[in-house]
């Protein structure tokens, strides 16, 4: 299987989109990504997932995704299944049809109806914060 | 001494002084408690249907159906819903266990705890205690499968 497939959403190099100005890592429902991943942008993940993402910006895991990773971003929107720890620097957002079981760290949570959560949820302000970045 | 046992045995139900129901509730009414804003609870409380809290719980709370807290309640203690657990904005839930069938949380509530969720989070123990099975509910819609 293919590593990335570019959608084709604005200027696209690499499976990069850019969207505000802020870059975007774009997955497709057939893509792949294994390992460690740690990104200055967004990231849009969909297909499925294994190891380790950290980004700056958000992370939005897409319906029918399948995660097992751990995931880091400001706010974390999750519509698929998860397993692993999750650290939103803002907010989690759990939509009806997400999935997740692991620890939570969040500032904000919303978890919609219909959404399952297993795990411990710490809620508070992060003092691990690194400075600059 | 005769006539006072006809006379309690006649009408029972007018010498108590809460008539509640065993454990179904008829004419589709279930059983619903709310704590205002003013209440305080420190303690256990177990309810047969909902609960609504909208005042300062420190304990445990338990109920077969909903539990909702609402505008400023402040929970402190275990949760445990048979069905669902609502979680207001305003509302704040500092939990040691949190066991629930569903699970809303709105934005801006304050939520912490170790959560449990699915059919089987209402058996803490395998100690099988056979239930007298007794709400007879409307099936809640089944997941929509497209």
């Amino acid at each position: 299987m293919d590593v990335q497939e570019a959608v084709a959403e604005g200027a696209t190099e690499n499976g990069e989109v850019k969207r505000d100005g802020r870059k975007q890592f774009q997955m497709g429902p057939g893509d792949i990504l294994e390992g460690k991943l740690i990104y200055d942008g967004s990231i849009h993940a969909d297909g499925r997932v294994e190891g380790e993402v950290r980004v700056t910006g958000n992370i939005d895991v897409a319906n029918g995704a399948n995660v097992k990773a751990l995931l880091e971003g400001s706010n974390v929107s999750l519509k698929g299944a998860v397993e692993g720890a999750v650290t939103a620097r803002d907010k989690l957002t759990l939509g009806k049809n997400a999935r997740l079981s692991g620890d939570v760290t969040v500032r904000r949570l919303q978890i919609d109806d219909g959404a399952t959560l297993n795990g411990h949820v710490r809620m508070g302000d992060f003092e691990q914060q690194a400075s600059g970045q | 001494m005769f006539g006072w046992v006809t006379l309690s045995s006649r009408r029972p139900g007018s010498r108590l002084p809460t008539p509640v129901p065993e454990a179904h509730v008829s004419n589709g009414q279930r059983n619903s408690v709310v704590l205002g804003p003013k209440d305080r609870l420190v303690g256990q409380l177990f309810i047969e249907g909902d609960l609504r809290v909208a005042g300062t719980v420190e304990g445990a709370l338990e109920a077969t159906g909903d539990i909702e807290i609402a505008g400023g309640g402040k929970v402190n203690g275990q949760v445990t819903a048979y069905n669902r657990l609502v979680v207001g904005s305003e509302a704040s839930l500092i939990a040691s266990d949190v066991r629930v069938a569903r699970l809303t949380v709105e934005d801006g509530a304050t939520f912490s705890g170790r959560v449990s969720m699915g059919p089987h989070a209402e058996e803490p123990a395998p100690v099988a205690v056979e239930e007298p099975a007794p709400v007879v509910e409307p099936t809640p819609q089944k997941g929509k499968r497209r």
